[in-house]
């Protein structure tokens, strides 16, 4: 049986062809080379976002690893694009030149690298290679604060953006990201409430208030429209918890011992904490002041609650910490609605590349294959899902009841795992699965020729179907085979 | 004695009266009456969880405004002070009626003191007893009790509603306090906000809260007023964490509540409230009165410099378009006199070549005639027809003149620029001779007969010759001298002679008479050629004399119209600058007023102010 082709494949086959159209022009060559090469790459994730939104803290907390952020100059943001490398390394690419190396220091398990008397102007993005289970399928791009929408869809796969309460402006932005990219209206994003620990004055159930909002936030159809996903993150404490110090956890344990009453009179600001005339901390101004850069006073407090409450292990704490900063849940979406369609969201940004070419240079052999490549991508189940998808979170398309609920998770908007997209335990057994797959596919098939749907409706109604055929060749060995 | 910021303020309002703003007027008046008021009103605002309402309740110790990590505040709450406390919600009875824009009477329901946060905080909930407004608490406070009233906001967000509402609070308000976290330090949008919130209220705190959570509060600080000081924002940077002001009053810990910075905040506001009337008031003034005041100098600026753009092309243009009109006729007059010129020499020609060909047509007939006829026989009626022919010629030639005389008129008209609706030449073409007149008498030529005697003379002359011929020869035959034979030949040749002398004579009359003819033809055509020669002339007379009086008339049009225009420009120039001079004057009495209400606000703020310098 032949494989049907993925869309990595299609736009490969298209974008070869394309290359034969520009014999001519070193520069669409070389850019379609480029894009051709992206669909070999690891899916490229942007951490974007506004001033002082907690970008830098969101890449340390999803690749594990103190690296971010870089700065130039006298402290002016970079673009800085973070691979899973053997050994560390980095390099400044100039605007329009090759890389240049630079070389890279690791000091306190922080990366380090010296860009002083490197101008803004002089550098459009800086490499880094750097060991990190985090980064393995990835490449992770910190981006400076003022990034406009299309850059965002032009040299990202996906985005993760970070905004401590998704503002109009932020809405707008990502907005154009999605018609910008191809095919348009696709929702790539997902949206992190970042600085969740700074809520409601640093109480110790800050988090769980913080979750609940952004629950609120994903409810509401305009940032729904835009992003999968809304998260909670802490980004400090998730950084921290993840780079947990043996030294530190001594540090913090020294002061869970201290009595409570003390320890709180001590940690009812961050200027009390440090001031010098403290006898009650048993730490020297420095390591406190150090402390409180690694945690923030309410990392303090909720680490010391921990281990008071028995969190005693460094492994523990650190795992503590990190379960409760929401970057689990962040790491999980983004391999659910990133990791999982890697393949898809590649094929589109490359895709995109030949439309960019197009624009520039236009042939009209080139232009008839950008019209093949589009037919080639809807006739993809993966694209029509990623299409329904959008189309069911954007509110352009409607289904009555809780079909809507039903088809957005069939389709994999909930995970393309077959546990997932069935709404059951991953550990159900397969008997159940497949009756649970069978239901779906009956009851779909029926709202596939259902005479109160709309006619998009049914076409919605046929791709769930579609989805259910290809769950049920997910379930095989068959269990006759058993 | 009245305060002098309240004879600034009255001035300015009757100056918006004056120059028919009532809109400005009516605001300043309101204004007027808050001020009057011996309370402070203070306004609350910032963006969403910058510790607005927890502010307050710092204040006053009192969780009288709801707190929570989500937008919480969905209405404005107003604190003041109340000798028992005691709360009320006013809603807006005409968003009940399902019509939110017809507000209807408001409503004061009382409801508990505890109650109050959750009515106001309620999300979602549909709207039981109306849209609340907002709230109104009252609580003893010492703080309170001098006049001091607090009114927290909902979040001010990106959209405009919000923000109108924000400006048209502060508008109202005497003082501002501007929360904002000491988690990051003040963004674009706090900025502008803070920008234009110092053109309505000038007495702007910020408060930067949340400093017990940041540990490097003190660079947020220094770089908040860098921001704040480069946007020539006048406003005092207050850090303070209502955390720590809480904790101190839970454990009445006074060093804590001196670390919380509210002291500070008490102390500012205490100060502001007693010099409401001192320091408030008349920076308010020049600053409120200042805007409003360059809103009307700015009407009147523009009101100077918009005619003095259109007055200088307006005078030129027309003198330009009069000047071109000029040059149009004296070109268009040129190329007439040209057109004429050539036109009536080519029809002088052509006329003169017409007659010619006509008159030598009738010399032909009359060759042709007396080739044959005998004048003797045919004058009489030869004469009738040659008169006949002639005066034909002379009227189809002399039409022809006028025919051509006529079109040269409209060509030559026709050519001008302006259109002349009647036809100088005709009047004189009508006066035309009769062409009959050119056609003079014919003289009869001489044309002798032949007459009996001269037969008999020229017919014995001939058979003279014949007799004595033939009588010489017949006499050698014997014959006498005289004899039958030789009077025979007398007599033939008598008659030959007779013969030929008669023809002779023919040929000469007729030569006499085509001689006449020819003689007479020659008369008409010069005295017909001397009538339409002259007459293409005066024709041709008319016409120049027609162009140029035209052309004058029409210089003469242009430069009346120009010379109306100059003087209407005159005119125009002179009522400008009389406005102009108008408006210098208001306009003066403004920049006297400005300046009275920038000495009174102590200080000159950038902006506005600066560029009301007069520009005459």
């Amino acid at each position: 049986m032949t494989r049907p082709p993925t869309p990595a494949d299609i736009a490969w086959n298209i974008l070869t062809a394309a290359a034969e159209q520009y014999p001519d022009s070193p520069r669409a060559t070389n850019w379609l080379a480029a894009c051709v090469a992206r669909l070999g790459e690891p899916i490229r994730i942007a951490v974007a976002g506004g001033v002082a939104a907690g970008k830098s803290a969101l890449v340390n907390s999803v690749a594990g690893e103190l690296i971010a952020p870089i700065e130039v100059g006298a402290g002016t943001g970079v673009c800085a694009w973070y691979r899973d490398g053997a050994e560390p390394a980095a390099a400044v690419c100039p605007p329009g030149g090759p890389p240049r190396p630079v070389p890279v220091a690791r000091r306190d398990r922080r990366l380090h690298i010296d860009l002083r008397h490197w101008e803004a102007h002089q550098v459009a993005r800086v490499l880094v290679d750097w060991p990190a289970r985090g980064l393995r399928d990835l490449v992770l791009i910190d981006t400076p604060a003022a990034v406009d929408a299309d850059w965002l869809a032009g040299q990202c796969d996906a985005v993760v953006y970070a905004t401590p309460e998704p503002t109009a402006d932020d809405l707008d932005l990502l907005r154009s990201t999605m018609d910008l990219g191809w095919p348009a209206a696709q929702v790539t994003t997902i949206m992190a409430l970042s600085r969740a620990d700074e809520l409601g004055a640093g109480r110790i159930d800050a988090l769980t208030s913080a979750k609940q909002i952004a629950r609120r936030r994903r409810a509401d159809p305009a940032v729904h429209a835009v992003c999968h996903n809304v998260i909670a993150v802490a980004g400090l404490l998730a950084a921290t918890g993840r780079t947990l110090r043996e030294d530190e956890f001594a540090a913090l344990g020294a002061l869970a011992r201290t009595p409570k009453a003390e320890l709180d009179a001590v940690l009812l600001s961050a200027d009390r904490f440090v001031s010098a005339d403290e006898p009650r901390v048993p730490m020297s101004r420095p390591a406190r002041m150090e402390l409180l850069d690694r945690f923030g006073v309410f990392g303090i407090r909720l680490a010391s609650t921990l281990i008071r409450r028995g969190a005693n292990t460094h492994a523990t704490l650190a795992a503590q910490l990190v379960q409760r900063s929401g970057i689990n849940e962040l790491r999980e979406s983004i391999g659910r609605y990133f990791l999982a369609r890697a393949d898809v969201l590649r094929a589109r940004s490359a895709l995109r590349g030949l439309g960019m070419v197009l624009r520039a240079e236009p042939r009209p052999a080139a232009a008839a294959l950008a019209a093949e490549a589009e037919q080639a991508m809807i006739g993809t189940h993966d694209f029509a899902e990623l299409r329904l998808l959008s189309s069911l979170q954007c509110g352009r398309l409607t289904l009555p009841g809780g079909l809507a609920e039903s088809a957005e998770r069939l389709v994999g908007g909930h995970g393309v795992g077959v546990a997932e997209r069935l709404g059951l335990e991953t550990e159900a057994p397969e008997a159940e699965l497949r009756a649970a797959v069978f239901d779906r596919l009956g009851q779909w098939r029926a709202q596939s020729e259902s005479p109160l749907l709309s006619t998009r409706q049914r076409a919605a109604a046929r791709t769930v179907v579609r989805s259910c055929e290809g769950l049920l060749t997910d379930l095989a060995p068959t269990p006759a085979y058993n | 004695m009245a305060p002098s910021w309240l004879a600034v303020l009255d001035d300015t309002i009757s100056a918006c009266t004056a120059h028919s703003r009532p809109d400005l007027a009516h605001r300043l008046q309101r204004r007027r009456a808050r001020l009057l008021d011996p309370r402070l009103r203070v306004l609350v605002v910032g963006l969403l969880n910058q510790g607005k309402s927890q502010l307050i309740n710092a204040l006053l110790n009192a969780p009288v405004c709801a707190v929570g990590d989500d937008l919480t505040t969905t209405a404005p709450t107003v604190v003041q002070h109340a000798e028992s406390p005691a709360a009320a919600l006013v809603t807006d009875s005409g968003a009940r009626n399902g019509n939110p824009a017809i507000a209807g009477p408001a409503e004061r329901v009382a409801v508990p003191i505890d109650e109050v946060t959750r009515q106001v905080s309620r999300r979602a909930e549909p709207n039981m007893a109306g849209r609340v407004v907002r709230a109104e608490i009252g609580i003893p406070r010492k703080l309170l009790a001098d006049g001091l009233v607090l009114i927290d906001t909902p979040a001010i967000s990106g959209e405009t509603s919000t923000l109108g509402r924000m400006l048209a609070g502060a508008d109202q308000a005497d003082a501002v306090v501007f929360a904002s976290a000491a988690t990051a330090e003040l963004s674009t949008v706090e900025l502008e906000l803070l920008t234009r919130l110092a053109a309505t209220c000038p007495n702007i705190i910020v408060a930067l809260t949340k400093i017990d959570l940041v540990p490097r509060w003190r660079q947020v600080a220094e770089r908040n007023l860098a921001r704040l000081a480069s946007q020539r924002v006048a406003a005092t940077l207050i850090p303070c964490s209502a955390t720590l002001r809480l904790a101190a009053a839970k454990h009445g810990d006074t060093t804590i509540n001196a670390e919380s910075g509210f002291p500070e905040l008490v102390n500012c506001l205490q100060h502001q409230v007693a010099a409401k009337s001192d320091e408030i008031a008349p920076r308010t003034v020049g600053v409120v009165c200042g805007a409003a005041i360059g809103e009307l100098a700015d009407g009147l600026k523009t009101a100077l410099s918009a005619p003095l753009a259109t007055r200088t092309p307006d005078a030129e243009t027309q003198l330009e378009l009069a000047q071109r009109a000029m040059d149009e006729l004296r070109r268009h007059t040129g190329r007439c006199q040209t057109v004429l010129g050539d036109q009536v020499a080519d029809l002088a020609s052509d006329v003169e070549h017409d007659l010619r060909e006509r008159t030598r047509r009738i010399l032909r007939e009359v060759d042709r005639v007396f080739d044959d006829a005998d004048p003797r026989v045919v004058w009489e009626s030869f004469e009738q027809w040659l008169r006949d022919s002639l005066t034909d010629a002379a009227e189809a030639n002399l039409g022809w003149l006028v025919q051509r005389c006529q079109w040269v008129a409209d060509r030559v008209i026709a050519s001008f620029p302006n259109d002349v609706a009647d036809a100088p030449a005709d009047a004189l073409l009508e006066r035309m001779a009769d062409p009959a007149e050119h056609v003079g008498d014919l003289d009869e030529p001489r044309l002798d007969p032949f007459s009996a005697g001269q037969k008999i003379f020229t017919g014995l002359r001939g058979s003279y010759g014949g007799v004595l011929m033939f009588g010489l020869i017949t006499s050698l035959a014997g014959l006498p001298l005289i004899n039958p034979i030789s009077l025979g030949a007398g007599a033939a040749f008598g008659g030959k002679s007779i013969k030929d002398e008669s023809e002779a004579r023919l040929k000469r009359r007729q030569g006499t008479a085509k001689a006449t003819a020819q003689r007479h033809v020659d008369d008409f055509f010069l005295a017909c050629g001397k009538e339409s020669k002259d007459l293409t002339r005066q024709v041709q007379r008319i016409l120049r004399d027609h162009i140029t009086e035209r052309a004058e008339d029409l210089a003469e049009r242009i430069a009346a119209g120009s010379r109306l225009a100059r003087q209407t420009a005159q005119a125009a120039a002179v009522e400008r600058e009389q406005h102009r001079q108008r408006v210098a004057t208001q306009l003066r009495s403004l920049v006297d007023l400005h300046r009275r209400a920038m000495t009174m606000a102590g200080q000159r703020l950038g902006g506005t102010p600066s560029s009301l310098e007069l520009s005459a």
